[in-house]
């Protein structure tokens, strides 16, 4: 607490500076008891900072530097503090901005003896940690000095440990870097040291050269970890009583220390129906509601509603009359009755869905390899497998064990040339697999034994070798070790696959085994999946690491094993999700990006997302004008009835272009399961000047002027189509003071790209 | 003791606080790279101009000329070396290739690099050599690799708030190949956000941002204004400090904002005075050059100008090697000179990088790499019986040029030697992309361990984060 008065100093200089520039001195009272605090915090500083170091718990350059640099300040705070009382301004100010700066520096160097050197930037995103699962067990017990540990203490301690070394350890001594010669991701390893001898001596922690590297000071050049977070004192005590414990590791197979989410199907019991609440999900809502002390909202109106479920189930905005209709309909279950409807307009649900699955499903209409006879696509395929709402099951196996139609997606996407090992398409197929259906990531276990999961190289090259004629020669990083891995399932409860067999056969026996009802694995990993495009966050965040906790695992269970007992139908699944009154929140939102990946987000309402790419263009086309020629539809991939399927050229049917990926459609190499809700510069650009919106709102621009000859029609009309409402007055007023009267076709192409920029437009909510 | 640590933490939370605060309302990167500067090397360069010579440059014929033989009908291919003379340069010792005299002149202000070595990838393709190049790593890649334009965009951000910190000139991509293309022109997993600003053809430059055509100054801000007095008056206000609502109005300012600032003039060409605009009208490559010496004045971050990438065109030699490097030398030559020498004189060359490079080199001879045999992707016969057989027609990745130029790489030096003899492979100092992009990153000081966390497995600027900068190119 010594510390903080210091940077008074710098409050004084501040309030010096304002005075220097008005040329006043009214603060000069205030800024001389700032000064006098801080300079005698300085100096008990210095005195507490003495005593604490020689107590021997710091050292290295560092504290060397923070007393140094402590000391001078404080000196040079109290030079300041003598020069004010005497009056010698000039003298007095120089100092003090010296002083200010001397602050800086030591509180710099003070702060990385005891946050470590990266303290600014661990703080900063894209500086989290794997969920491990030792976090969810609770705090081991330290305090039973002298007694043995129950074998169940024991495995606890264990794994705790475990943790903490993966955490700050693995990535310098495990598998794939071996700093040292020292591993400590293995018993043997562990025991058996590095090039330095011994690290352990069981019983003796204070000879354990582990626990002295762990503890000495930051800066030190035999300090551990080098690089990254220094370990907490809590962490360092308990791997200190770990071998003060004997540095027992239990024989036989290993608890994992990271969250593993359970395989096998569950179906909790659903809560009893309370209130007006009586669907499942909305009983299930209500009891995490309960827990975490949530309170029920009043659900979406009418126009709300209907918005977002057009959105959503079909991807088109409602039209004026449909929503006035809506709203008048009396019948008690209008809501159930419009999200039937849209489900069942086939084509309209599968032009809408189209879009997530070629992303998922590294789908597009142009990309690298096509040329080559490298690459695949599915598009005629994936259409009509939408279009006859194919059970996901069946869905699933014609993808892992395909026709001809749909061997695109386990095809992967050849280069000519010399790859690397982990990129074969035997082993992208696995990768891809994995990632999609069961929500796993394989991608480091396919070049090295993972140190953020369980998985082992060779589990992935024996999964990757189903996908293979030959056998593949495991390499890690990149490097032949001349052994095999032959071929299983990543979950080898699921099914044993006929090593033997030729691919054809095994594919087969791979499809079997994955979509079995007890792999609960890959039905959760499909309803979160589905859940977050309607919900704008997944029950299990991200979606493709089905390990991580869920907000509420009932839930999650229930609605997996719901799928399962309807039949894997996908309209049923987001049937029920649309109409429950959870779904009918009102929308939230959060104060940045990052927050809604949050461990600790609380659900209270579907988050608010931005129209994608294929959205917002259809949305332009059917509220204004066609954005896309339908010569633009790519025909060729597709039924030839298509044409007369679809209502306009949607955006979702047209290839990838300048226009599309500004607004987010992803370049479809790589797998990709979501779609980033920021804007950002080169999207606005491309609305604000871009060739392709430009020239619709142009195009647009001529018909209306014809069809709307005055101001009050031009914009109501327009408010209705892309808003679904009526301008209220003043915004009729805001519209007609750039329409005039007779309104022209420039004035017109404005006020259109003014609305279709306005968040009202832009969001769904 | 404990109560210190608390206090601590508290500030350290409250500094994180305060930084996502402040990344809500201002661009994300500026944030970022404050802190991360912290970490990184100090810098000796704030901007990065790539030149970027399409389709396989050979050193033999360039920057690394060997023996001269001239052609003569029924000679052997094996005895030609280079095509052309070699001329001295202002280095003493030193020459080049016929052709490239400018260049040649301006060389005491940069490093020559002679011993680049591109990747292993067995076949010889022009697009993975590429995407190799520019992302550092080897297609395909299970996560999106970003462009080293779009690493730099989100390490640095854009040096004026302004300019778009990452623009590529003179790629069309309705060329052949084109999707390969786009393949590593992309943020990858760092975002659209940090990816290419493209500006195809520079003399159209100005079009990418202006208001769209047609539209005056007074009518866009109208519009501009209309916008705003819309999202007031919407019934959707209130919605509140929602971050997407929010980082919507925030990149729709930004983009009215350089559409009206003064710098967006530099994107015209049509201003600059006819003299120096004549120098550097070689075609579109030439006119790259100008805008991005234009852009770099005005405060870029990283800027690509190619030759541009269309199979069988620009370096993409497969015939008639000779005669078609007089055309492409004629391009280059006096505008990177005048590049150099305008930069020189502003100033701006202290702190910025210029860099010449290919994906690969080319030779008569030899396929890909001496000692390994590769698919021969050009027929060439071992007697010339044709004017049109006289070049350099295979790919070649054992030794190719570069060139350094500003933003503290040495003055005058020569990096790396290459054989004398067929094949004309680098004998001294190799040195691989990694290092390329660890020199450049130094210079800018982005620390050489950058890494992300891209579905939990950390991403670095260099695969593994092993990427080593050379310290011998920087002063």
């Amino acid at each position: 607490m010594v510390h903080f008065p210091i940077s008074l100093l710098c409050v004084a200089l501040l309030l010096e500076i304002i005075d220097w520039k008005k040329k006043s001195d009214k603060l000069r009272a205030a800024i001389s008891i700032l000064i006098w605090i801080g300079t005698i915090s300085a100096v008990v500083a210095v005195g507490l900072g003495w005593l604490l170091a020689s107590e021997g718990e710091y050292g290295g350059d560092s504290l060397e530097i923070h007393r140094w640099a402590g000391i001078t300040t404080m000196l040079l705070a109290s030079l300041a503090l003598i020069c004010l009382q005497r009056n010698k301004l000039p003298l007095y100010r120089t100092l003090l901005i010296i002083t200010v700066f001397g602050v800086s520096f030591a509180g710099h160097y003070g702060a990385m003896l005891t946050h470590g050197d990266d303290y600014l930037s661990s703080v900063l995103p894209f500086n989290q940690t794997p969920q491990l699962a030792a976090s969810e067990t609770p705090d081991f017990l330290l305090a039973n000095n002298g007694q043995t540990l129950t074998p169940k203490q024991v495995e606890d301690l264990n794994i705790e440990v475990r943790t903490i070394l993966a955490h700050n350890c693995y990535s310098c001594h495990g598998e794939a870097k071996t700093k040292g010669d020292l591993r400590l991701d293995s018993k043997e390893a562990m025991m058996k040291g590095g090039k330095d001898g011994v690290v352990v001596i069981p019983n003796h922690a204070d000879k354990s050269e582990l626990i002295r590297r762990i503890s000495l000071p930051a800066g030190h050049k035999e300090a551990m970890p080098t690089k990254g977070k220094r370990l907490t004192e809590k962490e360092i005590t308990i791997l200190r009583y770990w071998i003060e414990k004997g540095a027992q590791w239990p024989e036989g197979k290993m608890k994992s220390i990271y969250r593993v989410a359970a395989l096998e199907p569950r179906t909790p019991a659903i809560p009893a129906a309370t209130g007006d609440l009586t669907k499942p999900i909305d009983l299930f809502v209500n009891n995490y509601f309960q827990k975490n002390k949530l309170a029920w909202t009043k659900v979406v109106d009418d126009r709300i509603y209907i918005r977002r479920v057009y959105l959503d189930i079909i991807g088109l905005l409602p039209p004026p009359e449909k929503i006035d209709a809506f709203v008048q309909d009396s019948r008690p279950d209008k809501r159930e009755i419009l999200a039937r409807e849209l489900l069942n307009r086939n084509d309209d649900y599968a032009q809408h869905w189209m879009s997530f699955w070629n992303d998922v499903l590294r789908n597009d209409y142009s990309g690298t390899g096509y040329i080559t006879g490298g690459r695949f696509d599915i598009t005629k395929w994936l259409y009509t497998s939408l279009q006859v709402n194919k059970p996901y099951n069946w869905f699933v196996k014609e993808l892992i064990s395909p026709g001809k139609g749909s061997e695109g997606f386990i095809k992967g996407i050849k280069w000519r040339g010399t790859i690397n090992s982990s990129q074969r398409t035997e082993m992208q197929a696995a990768q891809n697999v994995s990632q999609v259906f069961l929500g796993l990531n394989l991608k480091c276990a396919s070049c090295h034994d993972s140190f953020i999961s369980d998985w082992k190289l060779e589990q992935s090259y024996a999964f990757a070798n189903i996908f293979a004629d030959t056998l593949l020669e495991i390499n890690r990083c990149d490097k032949p070790t001349g052994k095999m891995a032959g071929r299983k399932i990543l979950f080898p409860e699921l099914g044993e696959i006929s090593v033997d067999a030729s691919t054809e056969k095994r594919l087969r026996q791979l499809a079997d085994f994955l979509v079995q009802p007890k792999d609960g694995r890959l039905y959760r990993t499909v309803v979160n999946r589905i859940w977050a495009q309607l919900l704008g966050r997944g029950i299990v965040e991200p979606v493709d690491m089905m390990d991580n906790a869920p907000w509420s695992e009932d839930l999650l269970d229930w609605l997996a094993s719901d799928f399962a007992a309807n039949g894997y139908d996908m309209k049923k699944l987001i049937f029920t999700i649309v109409t429950s009154k959870t779904y009918q929140l009102p929308s939230t939102s959060v104060k940045e990006a990052g927050d809604i990946m949050a461990n600790n987000y609380k659900f209270t309402g579907m988050v608010r997302r931005r129209l994608s790419a294929e959205q917002f263009s259809d949305a332009i086309s059917t509220s204004f004008n066609p954005m896309y020629a339908d010569s633009a539809i790519v025909i060729k991939l597709l039924t030839e009835d298509i044409k007369k399927k679809l209502p306009f050229a949607r955006a979702g049917f047209v290839k990838n272009d300048p226009f599309l990926t500004a607004l987010g459609r992803p370049n479809r190499e790589t797998v990709s399961t979501s779609r980033t809700s920021q804007a950002n510069l080169l999207q606005a650009l491309e609305l604000t000047n871009g060739e392709k919106f430009t020239e619709t709102l142009k195009r647009g621009a001529k018909e209306w002027r014809i069809k709307y000859p005055t101001s009050d029609l031009l914009v109501t009309a327009l408010y209705r189509n892309a808003l679904g409402r009526a301008p209220m007055p003043k915004e009729l007023v805001v519209a007609k003071k750039i329409l005039g009267a007779n309104p022209s076709e420039e004035s017109i192409q404005d006020l259109v790209w003014a609305i279709a920029l306005i968040p009202e437009f832009q969001l769904i909510y | 003791m404990n109560k210190n640590w608390n206090r601590r933490e508290f500030l350290q939370r409250a500094s994180a606080a305060t930084m996502a605060a402040l990344a809500a309302g201002a661009p994300v990167s500026n944030i970022l790279s404050s802190c991360k500067g912290l970490g990184g090397p100090d810098s000796s360069a704030d901007t990065v101009i790539l030149l970027w010579m399409a389709g396989g440059m050979a050193h033999t014929e360039t920057f690394d000329p060997k023996l001269y033989t001239p052609y003569a009908t029924g000679m052997e291919g094996n005895r030609v070396l280079s095509t052309f003379k070699s001329v001295p340069t202002i280095l003493d010792g030193i020459h080049f290739s016929e052709g490239l005299e400018s260049i040649g002149k301006v060389m005491d202000k940069g490093t020559l690099i002679r011993s680049y070595v591109a990747a292993d990838m067995g076949h010889i393709l022009h697009s993975r050599h590429q995407y190799h190049w520019h992302t550092c790593y080897e297609p395909p890649q299970t996560v999106a690799a970003p462009h080293m334009g779009s690493w730099i965009a989100k390490e640095l951000g854009p040096k004026n708030p302004v300019i778009p910190a990452f623009i590529d000139i003179g790629q069309r991509f309705t060329v052949g190949e084109a999707e390969e293309l786009k393949a590593f022109h992309t943020a990858g997993f760092l975002g659209n956000e940090f990816g290419p600003f493209f500006i195809p053809d520079p003399s159209q430059g100005l079009e990418s941002v202006r208001p769209p055509v047609g539209m005056d100054a007074k009518r866009f801000e109208r519009r501009n204004q209309l916008y705003n007095e819309l999202i007031n008056n919407s019934p959707v206000g209130e919605f509140g400090s929602d971050y997407q609502r929010e980082s919507l109005k925030r990149s729709m300012e930004q983009a009215y904002t350089l559409l009206n600032s003064p710098e967006s003039k530099a994107f015209d060409l049509s201003t600059e005075p006819k003299e120096s605009y004549n120098i550097y009208n070689t075609g579109r490559f030439g006119l790259g050059c100008l805008l991005a010496r234009r852009l770099t004045e005005q405060g870029a971050r990283f800027i690509s100008v190619t030759t541009e990438y269309e199979p069988f065109k620009g370096w993409d030699t497969h015939e008639n090697g000779h005669t078609r490097l007089k055309d492409m030398k004629k391009q280059i030559d006096g505008p990177i000179a005048q590049l150099i020498k305008d930069l020189d004189k502003s100033g701006h060359l202290d702190r910025t990088i210029v860099v010449l490079a290919s994906e690969f080199s080319r030779d008569m001879m030899v396929e890909g790499r001496p000692d390994q045999k590769v698919q021969e992707q050009v027929n060439q016969p071992d007697i010339l019986n044709d004017l049109k057989f006289y070049g350099m027609h295979r790919h070649f990745t054992d030794g190719c040029s570069m060139l350094m130029f500003g933003g503290g790489i040495k003055k005058g030096f020569v990096y790396g030697k290459t054989a004398d003899e067929r094949p004309c492979k680098t004998i001294e100092n190799p040195i691989k992309i990694d290092q390329v992009h660890q020199t450049i990153y130094q210079a800018l000081g982005i620390s050489a361990d950058t890494q992300y966390e891209v579905e939990k497995r950390p991403f670095y600027t260099t695969p593994d984060g092993k990427g080593k900068a050379v310290p011998e190119l920087l002063v």
